[in-house]
């Protein structure tokens, strides 16, 4: 299997790592280029919670917009808790300020009884809009999110998936 | 290079092969193969997967919010430099395998197949003959268990193009008995490209055994 790449040239030993090379980096920059364009740092993201349920299940995939900036009452948002990285998913049930004033929300699982006061860090008692939201909710594909789940939860997969499509990519010669 | 095999039912295997051994012949014949072609390619995608790398650490390293503006900066100029590569590849590489010169001819190769067609299409554009598609079906060189033989794949190569024919004269001498081919090869002027006449001329060739 190798012997086929022992026998190229070094040019074009170069050019086949090239590919394997721009398929990582063209799946890259495309998820930054959908990040530059929605203007949130995580334009999709996987529900892991069952906080939103009936609305949305664990394992949903979400399609985030970050360039409404005037968010409603009852629009969903994912946001980050403040020194976290783990983004929730949760409906706006109260607004402060807008206008001139900062806006700030208060948020609320579907599926559970009480708001997210208790969520927020400590001290903190209400979502900046412009700093704390990721995005609002556009749209979603049910399940398929089950797979970056996966991922997370096995390390060893990603590993796995990166080495079998180095593996392809760079001994395919087309 | 006969002591690996590859599947005979592989079009992709067939023409890498070839196109593989061909290279290997044209530099064993001292043609100076030129890369630049290949080299801006790879000057390309090279410089883009490095602005992907620089966006990925920068991103890593400061976050979003301090990176946004340089984000949106580097996915417009990989975009612009996939742009250019797809555009190179497709249009101006075009299925080039090989380009070279030897003692001042140029030659310039490209190849191709047809879908579900065991024939090896090569494009030839040289100092002696213009741009014309030459074919042989791969059975010509290839066993059917998918060994390569050379000698019959540089006898074709040195009889239908005038170039290689000149550099490898050995080659573009027909056997009597291999009547498949007819020998195209008078134009370069030159009597030396007939067999019985190699003998009389007692050139470089004459070592050549009956």
């Amino acid at each position: 299997m190798f012997s086929s790449l022992a026998s190229l040239q070094p040019r074009q030993l170069a050019a086949q790592v090239l590919n394997f090379a721009l398929v990582l980096s063209t799946a890259f920059m495309l998820w930054k280029g959908l990040s530059v364009f929605t203007n949130s740092s995580s334009p999709i993201v996987v529900v892991l919670s069952g906080s939103m349920e009936p609305a949305f299940e664990r394992g949903d995939l979400l399609f985030l917009w970050n360039r409404g900036m005037d968010t409603q009452v009852g629009e969903i948002v994912v946001y980050n808790v403040r020194g976290k990285d783990i983004p929730i998913v949760h409906r706006v049930v109260r607004r402060f300020g807008g206008g001139s004033a900062p806006l700030q929300l208060l948020t609320k699982g579907d599926n559970n009884a009480a708001d997210d006061t208790e969520l927020y860090a400590r001290g903190q008692d209400y979502l900046e809009r412009s700093k704390d939201v990721v995005g609002s909710v556009v749209g979603y594909v049910p399940f398929v999110g089950y797979v970056t789940i996966l991922l997370s939860e096995y390390p060893w997969l990603k590993t796995a998936m990166l080495g079998f499509m180095a593996l392809t990519v760079v001994l395919q010669r087309e | 290079m006969s002591d690996s095999h590859i599947s005979p039912y592989s079009l992709n295997d067939l023409k890498n092969t070839t196109d593989d051994a061909l290279g290997n012949y044209l530099r064993g014949l001292h043609f100076k193969q030129d890369n630049s072609k290949l080299d801006f390619r790879l000057a390309i995608g090279y410089t883009a997967v490095a602005i992907a790398a620089v966006t990925f650490v920068a991103d890593y390293k400061l976050g979003w919010d301090a990176t946004k503006n340089g984000t949106a900066v580097a996915v417009a100029a990989y975009a612009v430099l996939n742009g250019i590569f797809t555009y190179w590849m497709y249009f101006v590489e075009k299925g080039l395998i090989f380009e070279g010169s030897r003692e001042g001819r140029k030659i310039s190769l490209a190849s191709r197949t047809k879908k579900h067609t065991p024939t090896y299409f090569l494009t030839v554009t040289s100092a002696l003959d213009k741009s014309r598609e030459l074919d042989c079906p791969f059975t010509t060189w290839f066993t059917e268990d998918g060994y390569f033989v050379a000698k019959p794949f540089q006898q074709w190569l040195a009889s239908t193009v005038d170039v290689i024919g000149e550099a490898d004269v050995k080659s573009a001498v027909k056997d009597e008995t291999d009547s498949s081919q007819v020998p195209e090869v008078e134009s370069n002027g030159t009597p030396s490209a007939s067999g019985a006449d190699a003998r009389s001329k007692g050139t470089k060739r004459s070592k050549r055994k009956g």
